[in-house]
């Protein structure tokens, strides 16, 4: 049973770990705030739950076991709260989305200057 | 197992904080609050669990559920400021 | 007895209930005084705050008693979803391939809890973020978008979502 255990938290440790490298490289990567919001929840959501659930798995007594279903079940909530509370002040505080630059067309002119935003797609 | 867990998340927090206070306008430096907030309490649950003490869980329950009140407020300060240093 | 008293009392019950169940699972001991403290303290609150936990307004227990096994079965799909979703970003962080675009979509749950929830699933999954919520109107920044198509993108970011919520409130 403890050798079940041990694996089971050795996954889900590795996964966060995974997971948490990769969200901090993604949060030094991206281009805008938003797509770094994004890096940021695959470090801050789905790392910290992997650590949760991984925690669980070696919970050594029950009082500890119950404490952190709780404590995950609010997390499924407080935490998509707090990227919501950030990802609305970057958007009342007018911050742009970085876009794709458009690939090249050939078969048409170039947009006159200033008239880039209306000529995407 | 839990040991380098808990190194790794310390390195985790480190990278935040640098991107916290060298981070390049308003919006980004509260990304990287928020991260470490969760990284904050990732930790606190990984060594309750790592000593076997169940006080460490309630202060990580307590945390969990008033860390964004935090963000709120200063969400709420900087967006009754004019920002001057919002776009880069 | 009249029927926006008994609504009253059943709203009190449920949310002193709750808090009792957090009590018995935080305190973690079954010692007479804390077993009565915890009585007394959880009733008190309901008393208080009975009106924030359920607002006066809702219909009736339907609309916000979530259906359990149909609960079981989103959270189930939720944390699948995240981490689906997770892998995904994943790889376009490490080959740098994103397309970023802000759709607008309505969702058809009718309640404000349900809407709630859909707004935080949305949230939580990577990939995904709920930028505003209007009654029914959501505002979505999705990284890895393949339409510009406000139903088509609606569909692929909510759909798997809302037509399970539907059967958790209905």
């Amino acid at each position: 049973m403890d050798t079940i255990r041990t694996i089971a938290a050795l996954v889900a440790f590795a996964v966060a770990w995974v997971f948490g490298a990769v969200g901090m490289v993604g949060l030094y990567r991206f281009p805008d705030p938003y797509a770094k919001m994004h890096a940021s929840s695959l470090c801050g959501t789905t790392a910290v739950f992997s650590i949760m659930v991984g925690a669980l798995a070696l919970a050594p007594s029950w009082d500890v076991a119950a404490r952190l279903v709780v404590i995950i079940v609010f997390f499924l909530v407080s935490s998509p709260t707090g990227g919501h509370i950030v990802a609305r002040f970057a958007w009342n505080s007018g911050i742009d989305p970085w876009k794709a630059p458009a690939p090249p067309r050939r078969w048409l002119r170039r947009p006159a200057p200033g008239h880039e935003d209306g000529a995407d797609g | 197992m839990l040991d380098a867990t808990q190194w790794f998340i310390v390195a985790c927090a480190a990278l935040a904080l640098v991107k916290l206070v060298f981070g390049s306008g308003a919006a980004e430096r509260l990304i990287a609050l928020n991260v470490l907030s969760a990284l904050a309490l990732a930790f606190l649950v990984i060594k309750g669990v790592d000593e076997g003490r169940a006080i460490y869980l309630d202060v990580a329950l307590v945390y969990d559920i008033f860390g964004f009140l935090g963000l709120l407020a200063v969400a709420r300060f900087l967006r009754d400021k004019p920002m001057d240093d919002d776009k880069e | 007895m009249k029927p926006d008293r008994a609504w009253r009392l059943i709203r009190m019950s449920i949310t002193a209930l709750v808090l009792y169940a957090l009590w018995l699972v935080f305190t973690a001991s079954a010692d007479l005084f804390s077993l009565l403290t915890g009585a007394v303290g959880s009733l008190a609150v309901a008393a208080l705050t009975h009106g924030q936990f359920i607002a006066g307004h809702e219909a009736s227990l339907r609309s916000f008693a979530p259906r359990p096994l149909a609960l079981a079965g989103f959270l189930a799909f939720l944390i699948y979803s995240m981490y689906a979703s997770s892998f995904a970003v994943l790889a376009a962080v490490i080959t740098g391939r994103i397309s970023p675009r802000v759709v607008h979509f309505r969702t058809r749950l009718n309640s404000d809890l349900a809407r709630m929830v859909i707004a935080n699933a949305i949230t939580l999954t990577p990939g995904t973020i709920t930028l505003d919520l209007n009654d029914d109107h959501l505002t979505v920044h999705w990284l890895l978008a393949t339409t510009r198509h406000s139903r088509a993108a609606g569909d692929l970011v909510k759909g798997r979502f809302e037509e399970r919520l539907k059967r958790v409130w209905s």
